[in-house]
């Protein structure tokens, strides 16, 4: 194989249609997955083109190279570590300004690049027009136009490309020029690492030491903490000049370049297509107006997404089922054909119907949601609400998401900034009653003791979460982030893209999810068949009958709806031989029951997504606290009212 | 807080009205929690384009105290209402 490889790495702001270019670029050659160690995603994807296997790594959408998140840490590291052959930088015609802050960090990192001048059209409405040849000189790096959701420009891009990488660049990237009392300063720091043995560019290096970057400065000091200590001296001397801190005076100056860059390329006309998306920016977001629009927008979402869900769940599980009884003529009804059947078959089974019509809806909405600019929209409406539990305005979008399923839902906490952020976000999704858990509620207490009485324990689970989310929030370290967020104009998402985010991320989480559905629906069927289950039922029986004062078959259920919630309302029904659980169960039994189903542990789907993102340990650590949490809960629950009636 | 030799007033960004436009002079870090949050703080505020000097536009604030939007290099942020009181602007006398 004379097969030439080459690694490209997208990197830009978010929203800037970074993630239209990959998909058009890599087709359905994708892998999606974490960044060693860390929860932020990692996309990767090949391509084939003129003889070369092209491996083409999308970095996390940022504003900055400081390392203010995780994003930013792990992109700066990969660009500077792992030397990609080249970045693709893909820049916002629309929002220049902003974009090339960002390119001009880029070029600081001294990294083989090419713009990617996106959504030029948009500019063009916005009565932006760009001087491309101009900005290529100015920065001295090659620039494609491009409107990725057209496909327009793409080919171009990668021809240029290949090009830059097999010739080498055109021009020499200019050098972004700090004040002379700044230059005199980097010059100073540069000589000395560039007298060390270190990954980044000496230049960088000594440009981010300044800048108090505390990353580079610790990794400088294993090798020499002098250098790191004349430029803490370096930086208060800057300081005291400028009455800034160092940081602010060259991010500063860096915005000013990006700003005359941005002034001297861009021609100013009157808009062609004025106010559409102004005036839609307004209405979404307007003190009064806004949330009925936003309670119609999204109810209306989850109620079609529900329904969709629930009707194909059902269709699957029919289709399911009805091979039950060729499989039991091939396996036979005895020890192995339960086995079979019941662990692993129904394990697929419940995987398959849970996730393929909740799941796909419920991502396909998100990254409409977000894509189309709204999800920032409803953040910016919401923050101040989510604020009281800690959390900022995004989070409310896993929450809503959370009353259908918390899979999709824990999924989705990926949009919060900090791992801090995305931990609570998803431990308080956890909490909130998924539509599984909205048949045990309805079908026990809303049918037997009436609708009021299952209001009653929604509420109660909505101050549950209030308190238990400003509990995390103070417990958790680390601290609060304040929202920061750009809400860029309305536009039409692209449905390919969203499409094909929504299928690799949905494999991605199959992979983890299946084998524990089936070990976990395995290891239950297992105790069944050998006679376990009445044994274990019997030793849970301190915590099911004396603590919660329910019958002893509970712990069985409640084993079950492990696997699948609603099973715990299934199998009590089975178990107990009745569906008319007014007979077997009295009023308290069945609220304690209820409650003890909602909160007690999240099912095995949910531990799956929570270890997708978190790591088995904090999935486990979130999974013990709500099995303690529930029991201690519901024998509280018990007495309170048993006292009471 | 240090105070300019000033032509307009120096007020926390919250101070604004809505559409009326100031310029940063300053941003209010610390409480005394250690540089590496006030360091963090005010790297992601600058990062976003609120540098000392820069004019910021005010357009609306969201009920019951909630985030700000602003105007700022060209593009539309949400600045949660914590941050935008750390933000110092100078007013711009209309």
């Amino acid at each position: 194989m004379t097969e030439k490889k080459l690694v490209i790495a997208l990197a830009g702001n978010a929203n800037v249609g970074k993630s239209v270019i990959f998909n058009y670029l890599t087709g359905l050659h994708q892998h999606i997955g974490n960044w060693p160690g860390k929860t932020v995603e990692r996309a990767e994807g090949t391509l084939h083109f003129k003889g070369y296997t092209i491996d083409i790594v999308d970095l996390p959408g940022i504003y900055s190279l400081s390392p203010y998140s995780l994003e930013e840490l792990v992109s700066r590291k990969y660009i500077a570590v792992e030397r990609p052959d080249i970045v693709i930088n893909v820049v916002d015609a629309s929002v220049l300004e902003r974009n090339l802050f960002f390119t001009l960090q880029l070029m600081e990192l001294e990294t083989p690049m090419i713009i990617a001048l996106n959504q030029v059209d948009i500019a063009k409405k916005k009565g932006i027009e760009i001087n491309v040849e101009k900005l290529e000189k100015l920065l001295g790096v090659s620039v494609v136009p491009t409107v990725a959701i057209k496909g327009v420009g793409i080919f171009q891009l990668l021809e240029k490309t290949l090009e830059i990488v097999e010739k080498g660049p055109a021009a020499k990237p200019a050098e972004v020029k700090y004040g002379e009392e700044v230059e005199e300063r980097i010059a100073k720091l540069t000589k000395m690492i560039g007298g060390i043995q270190f990954w980044y560019p000496p230049r960088y290096a000594a440009i981010k030491l300044l800048e108090g970057d505390e990353e580079i400065a610790r990794e400088i000091s294993r090798i020499d903490p002098q250098i790191v200590s004349t430029g803490e001296k370096l930086a208060s001397e800057v300081e005291s000049l400028h009455g800034h801190s160092c940081s602010t005076v060259m991010t500063s100056e860096r915005y000013d370049v990006a700003g005359c860059i941005a002034r001297d390329v861009q021609k100013l006309m009157p808009p062609i297509k004025p106010t559409a998306e102004e005036r839609l920016h307004a209405l979404t977001t307007h003190r009064i107006m806004g949330y009925p629009i936003m309670a119609l927008a999204l109810l209306s979402m989850f109620y079609s997404i529900f329904t969709f869900g629930d009707y194909v769940s059902k269709l699957l599980s029919n289709f399911f089922y009805g091979w039950e009884p060729l499989f039991a003529s091939l396996f036979g009804t005895g020890t192995l054909g339960k086995l079979v059947w019941g662990g692993v078959v129904e394990g697929v089974i419940a995987g398959l119907t849970i996730a393929l019509p909740y799941i796909v809806p419920f991502y396909i909405m998100l990254y409409l949601l977000e894509d189309s600019g709204y999800l920032s929209r409803i953040a910016f409406l919401m923050d101040n609400v989510m604020h009281k539990i800690g959390l900022h305005g995004k989070a409310f979008i896993p929450l809503m998401l959370g009353y259908g399923c918390n899979v999709p839902a824990c999924l989705g906490c990926r949009i919060m900034e900090t791992e801090r952020e995305r931990l609570l976000a998803a431990f308080v999704t956890t909490l909130v009653p998924c539509a599984a858990r909205t048949v045990i509620i309805l079908g026990l207490v809303g049918q037997f003791m009436g609708i009021q009485w299952a209001l009653l324990l929604y509420v109660l689970d909505m101050l549950i979460i209030f308190a238990l989310g400003r509990l995390a929030f103070k417990t958790l370290p680390g601290e609060p982030t304040a929202l920061i967020m750009e809400m860029h104009d309305y536009r039409l998402p692209h449905l390919k893209t969203v499409l094909k985010q929504t299928w690799f991320r949905l494999a991605e989480f199959m992979k983890i999810a299946f084998p524990l559905i089936i070990i976990g629906g395995l290891a239950i069927k297992l105790a069944e068949v050998s006679g376990l289950l009445e044994p274990i039922a019997t030793m849970l029986s301190p915590i099911t009958v004396v603590w919660l004062g329910l019958p002893v078959i509970t712990g069985i259920t409640l084993i079950f709806g492990v696997l699948r919630k609603e099973l715990t309302l299934i199998m009590l029904a089975t178990l107990l031989g009745t569906t008319d659980f007014a007979k077997v169960l009295t009023p308290v039994q069945m609220i304690v029951f209820t409650f003890v189903a909602m909160f007690y542990i999240p099912c095995i789907a949910t531990i799956a997504a929570l270890v997708r993102e978190f790591g088995w340990k904090k999935a486990l650590l979130i999974t013990v606290f709500e099995i303690v949490f529930a029991i201690s809960l519901g024998g509280v629950a018990l007495r309170v009212l048993t006292s009471t009636t | 807080m240090e105070k300019r030799n000033s032509k307009g007033l120096e007020v926390p960004l919250t101070a604004l009205r809505d559409g009326q436009t100031g310029t940063v002079t300053s941003i209010k870090t610390g409480y005394g929690r250690g540089r590496g949050r006030g360091w963090g703080f005010e790297k992601r505020l600058t990062d976003m384009g609120l540098t000392p000097g820069t004019r910021v536009t005010v357009v609306k604030s969201a009920p019951f105290h909630g985030p700000l939007e602003i105007l700022v290099r060209g593009s539309r942020l949400a600045l949660g209402r914590g941050m935008a009181e750390r933000i110092f602007v100078e007013t711009e006398k209309e």
